[in-house]
């Protein structure tokens, strides 16, 4: 995937073996394999170019990140994907609440500032 | 017919009661595995009696209606029962008709179980495949970043699982204290919490408004965050998750909302406890004592056993 958005236009799969195969062992078929699968999930769209499909991103890397990050960040405590988030997004009150944790501690041990 | 009464009579009770007893002793995060264990225990304790005895009920009134009828009559109402009443088509009736609402309403609860469920796990699949696939590798973490100014860490499940940073959390974090953070997602996977909250959230819905599911789901997701701190804590340790808690969390504050509001005086530990980030903090810098972890593991320990053994308990009583 990583390689068909860096290629920027329309793309073989002849030509993204050839690149690939500069810097690892990667079978022909490999490629060919993944990039009907990225096709058949909708990633990627194919024209047909003579004998062979001329593939494309359906969309840009930036749209994909957009997407997930908003479902990722779609914090109605609803969200149907089940995601672990390292801190919730805070408001007001937890400020100030984490606010006065710190002054405690501060205080006390003087380690954080 | 009492043996069926006495398990739904508790399963009820537990619905209802349990959340009051476990969370004064889970609220603190004092004992954070035992916490969880109990909470599920009195979980599966609530279900298993309810289908017990809802089957129970079930064998009763198919095999034989009008004893059925009259035994439910009984156990009920005890010697008001009369054969007028037991023997009217108004109250055999009234009993098929609550039955039947019984029934639908249990199916109902299994399909919206099932519909969060399975949206769930396909939503959750989807998207640690295509974090995967836009997302660019972290080199030597296992981690993706997406582009994104919010700062934000996540895991999510899937074949394979993913981490999840964005840019604008690597931007306020460093080293020690990302790692602080993939520790702390790592220990969710490794945990199986996907699959507690998977759970937990499938049976919010489908008992909207029943205490013991719905504080239970939360109290389980907060638990699974302490379990997740106490683990990343333990290898990349305290101070770092401290900072990393605080940058992630304060980063992503707008400056204009982060000024303090007049509002209700902050007392410390119980202030902070009724929030996330504040509790978490607080506890990783003043840890809950030893031997207090100790005694409220134990309790909770003896009291997931009663969970789990009371149904069964219940059956297997002779009928009084």
């Amino acid at each position: 995937m990583d390689r068909v958005w860096d290629h920027g236009g329309p793309v073989t799969v002849r030509e993204l073996y050839d690149e690939l195969r500069q810097t690892r062992a990667i079978a022909y078929t490999t490629v060919m394999s993944t990039m009907d699968n990225l096709h058949r999930k909708s990633w990627l769209a194919r024209e047909r170019d003579g004998k062979a499909y001329r593939y494309t991103a359906v969309a840009s890397r930036e749209e994909y990140s957009a997407r997930l990050m908003r479902e990722a960040l779609a914090e109605a405590g609803d969200a149907e994907a089940v995601l672990s988030h390292f801190v919730a997004a805070m408001d007001g009150g937890q400020a100030e609440a984490l606010r006065a944790v710190l002054d405690k501690f501060t205080g006390s041990t003087g380690r954080l500032s | 017919m009492t043996t069926a009464l006495a398990l739904l009579g508790y399963a009820l009770l537990a619905a209802w009661g349990a959340p009051a007893l476990l969370a004064p002793l889970t609220g603190s995060g004092a004992s954070v595995r035992p916490a969880l264990a109990a909470w599920l225990s009195a979980m599966i304790s609530a279900l298993a009696s309810a289908a017990l005895g809802s089957a129970l009920i079930a064998q009763t009134g198919l095999a034989d209606w009008p004893t059925f009828t009259r035994l439910l009559c009984r156990g009920v109402a005890g010697t008001a029962c009369t054969p007028q009443v037991y023997g009217s088509a108004l109250y055999s009736g009234g009993v098929a008709i609550l039955a039947i609402l019984l029934t639908l309403a249990a199916l109902v609860a299994l399909w919206r179980y099932g519909r969060r469920t399975h949206r769930a796990v396909t939503r959750t699949r989807l998207h640690a495949r295509a974090a995967l696939l836009a997302g660019r590798e972290l080199a030597g973490t296992g981690a993706v970043v997406l582009d994104d100014p919010r700062p934000a860490a996540y895991c999510v499940a899937g074949r394979p699982a993913a981490i999840v940073v964005t840019s604008g959390a690597l931007a306020v974090l460093d080293r020690p204290q990302l790692a602080a953070v993939l520790a702390h997602e790592r220990a969710h996977l490794a945990g199986r919490h996907h699959l507690l909250a998977t759970l937990t959230r499938g049976l919010t819905a489908a008992f909207p408004g029943v205490p013991l599911f719905t504080r239970g789901a939360q109290e389980v997701a907060r638990l699974a965050e302490l379990a997740a701190d106490g683990r990343a804590a333990r290898s990349s340790g305290r101070h770092a998750l401290v900072a990393a808690l605080l940058a992630m969390a304060t980063g992503s504050a707008v400056p204009g909302a982060a000024v303090p509001r007049p509002g209700p005086a902050v007392q410390g530990a119980l202030a902070a406890a009724g929030y996330a980030v504040p509790a978490r903090v607080e506890r990783l810098l003043r840890p809950p004592a030893p031997r207090l972890a100790a005694a409220v593991g134990l309790l909770l320990a003896v009291m997931s056993c009663a969970f789990l053994l009371l149904p069964a308990a219940l059956a297997a009583l002779p009928h009084w």
